[in-house]
């Protein structure tokens, strides 16, 4: 990252920290749901983005965080953050053996494959008495928004500043080597099994984090939005459109999918989920890469103009 | 003596109905060069995915300094010194040049930073370094062949496993690959190379040739040797030592 690059990020972070105390709740709650998905963006890049499997139920240990939270809420007492960091450990823990078993598939078998345990996750939850089955468990109400927002915000920087070191070290080239092929990577000695758990786990923990801070945040978990599916394929269309395994592409496809579409459904309530489908279809044919890499590359020509003026 | 480098025993592998490998075994000393020729689908690539750990014989043992390695994880075998090239070649196409050499210099060099400059080292001695940055999938046919062997290299190899590195080369550029070849032998490094043409560039640069046909080794000796054997002497050199060096097709019937 450029000096100037950090100055601007420190700027935002600080107003996004300074900010919400003075918003007025629906200007608030859009703010959190914006970094909500930025954050689950960012922890879905690690995984499809920078390792290359396209996962369709990164739900899973979001719901699972969310169930994790309530549980130890209600039956251990325990303060809510403290159950959405058990939530994070718990969705680890699944991420090992879990990682192990479905990184085995590739393609189109991983993306269903993960589908397919965030809708066995939901059947559980739908038919299990700790978790309330299909009414779900409720938590005690109050002014949660505030906290839980910061808690998120922490989380994206936190998936930004992952992000940013997987973009920079070893295990980052690693994770692209065998993105490309993963047979040639295991013959110039990457360890391939071992880094791509490893990057599961990164894009599980997260999820499982930020589904705590859901679950306090809303007062109440249920199966059906716990795990929607809708969740995920919102993560992966706002980073697809930003630029799948950049850095900046979460951010910025996150911040301008959440903008748009809120401002599309207060003007065309009925159309805008079409409008902006549509829109987004365009992006993608004029940008197939996504956005950060289209600026990267304007911002290399116009380095080379620069330079070449100089000369 | 001492233990050969790299023992291949008795390796044999089917698919089906065909016995790619039948009973093959090889052996090559440290910092020997080894040619393996045979037409195609003689069994060279099968031979090299199971000394590279890509693929499990259906019997048969690899040993490697002494030690049994043909259960090993690719990646394990690449750490202990055998790297590999592609026939097809297989870059990285997102990445840059010098990155798809730092990923194998990562598994000597401890951070980031010295493996690309390991991997910029390697990219001069094969003449693509001015390419560095570009994404390797730009490169061209020769520069992706070289860009095999850089990569290959950058592993710090003992033993290196060239498959078909000339093919589809001019004749200056096979000419260049073969004195990169012969320089190996100075670095103590043992190449086996899998060859279908160019025999005039084989019987200059081997120690051995080993002949390979329908999954059987039918010779294996010195240069003079192999040439005076009298099955394969004459019918595969008698027309094939031409000056092109991209020489025609062997004259055995392969599998199509
Ligand atoms: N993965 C595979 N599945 C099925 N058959 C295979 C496979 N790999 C090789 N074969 C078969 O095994 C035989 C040997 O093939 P191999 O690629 O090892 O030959 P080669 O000597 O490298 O030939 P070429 O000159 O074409 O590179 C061929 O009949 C080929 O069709
Ligand atoms: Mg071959």
């Amino acid at each position: 990252m450029s000096g100037r690059a950090l100055v601007i990020s420190i700027i935002v972070v600080a107003v996004l920290a300074a900010v919400p105390p003075f918003l007025n709740g629906y200007a608030r709650s859009l703010l959190y749901i914006t970094v909500l998905y930025v954050a689950l963006a960012y922890a879905w890049n690690v995984i499809s983005g920078y390792a290359g499997y396209l996962s369709f139920g990164q739900v899973t240990f979001f719901g699972l965080g969310a169930y994790t939270t309530a549980i130890a809420v209600i039956r251990a007492h325990l303060p809510w953050w403290e159950g959405a960091l058990l939530g994070g450990l718990v969705s680890a823990a699944l991420a090992v053996p879990l990682g192990y078993l479905m990184l085995r598939l590739r393609g189109a078998f991983f993306a269903l494959g993960m589908l397919g345990m965030a809708q066995t996750l939901q059947v559980v939850a739908n038919s299990w008495q700790l978790t309330g089955g299909g009414s779900g468990l409720f938590l005690p109400p109050g002014s949660n928004a505030l906290p839980v927002y910061y808690w998120t915000l922490v989380i994206g920087l936190l998936g930004f500043a992952t992000t940013l070191f997987i973009d920079r070290s070893a295990f980052g080239l690693r994770l692209q080597a065998l993105r490309e092929d993963e047979q040639v990577a295991s013959t110039l000695g990457v360890h391939v099994t071992t880094t791509k758990v490893w990057a599961f786990v990164i894009s599980a923990i997260m999820p499982g984090l930020l589904g705590g801070g859901y679950a306090w945040y809303l007062t109440y978990v249920e199966p059906v939005s716990a795990f929607a599916t809708r969740i995920d394929l919102q993560a992966v269309a706002m980073t697809i459109l930003g630029g799948i395994g950049t850095l900046w592409g979460p951010l910025i496809g996150g911040v301008l999918m959440s903008q748009v579409s809120e401002i599309l459904a207060a003007q065309y309530p009925q159309a805008y989920l079409m409008i902006f489908g549509g829109l987004v279809v365009v992006l993608l044919v004029l940008l197939p890469r996504g956005i950060a890499p289209a600026i990267s590359a304007a911002l290399e020509r116009r380095r080379a103009r620069a330079a070449q003026v100089q000369r | 003596m001492s233990t050969p480098l790299l023992e291949v025993e008795n390796i044999r592998r089917a698919f089906g109905g065909v016995h790619a490998l039948d009973g093959v075994s090889l052996r090559v000393n440290q910092g020997e060069i080894l040619c393996i020729i045979g037409p195609n689908g003689a069994g060279k690539t099968t031979l090299f995915n199971i000394i590279s750990g890509v693929m499990r014989p259906s019997s048969g043992d690899v040993r490697f300094q002494g030690q049994s390695i043909v259960r090993w994880p690719p990646q394990r075998i690449a750490e202990a010194g055998i790297a590999r090239t592609y026939q097809i070649a297989r870059p990285f196409a997102r990445l840059c040049v010098r990155d798809n050499v730092a990923v194998a210099a990562l598994a000597r060099e401890r951070t980031l930073e010295r493996a690309r400059r390991a991997a910029q080292d390697v990219l001069e001695s094969v003449g693509l370094a001015s390419l560095a940055d570009r994404p390797a999938g730009s490169l061209t046919l020769t520069q992706r062949k070289r860009l095999e062997v850089a990569r290959a290299l950058a592993l710090r190899p003992k033993l290196l496993l060239l498959d078909e590195v000339m093919a589809g080369l001019t004749p200056t550029e096979i000419d260049a690959m073969a004195v990169f070849i012969e320089q190996l032998r100075e670095r103590g490094i043992a190449a086996i190379g899998g060859v279908e043409h160019v025999m005039r560039v084989v019987m200059r640069i081997s120690d051995r040739i080993a002949v390979l046909d329908f999954g059987k080794k039918i010779a294996d000796g010195t240069p003079v040797e192999i040439a005076d054997d009298p099955r394969v002497g004459e019918a595969y050199f008698g027309t094939q030592i031409d000056e092109t060096g991209a020489g025609p097709s062997f004259p055995l019937k392969g599998r199509p």
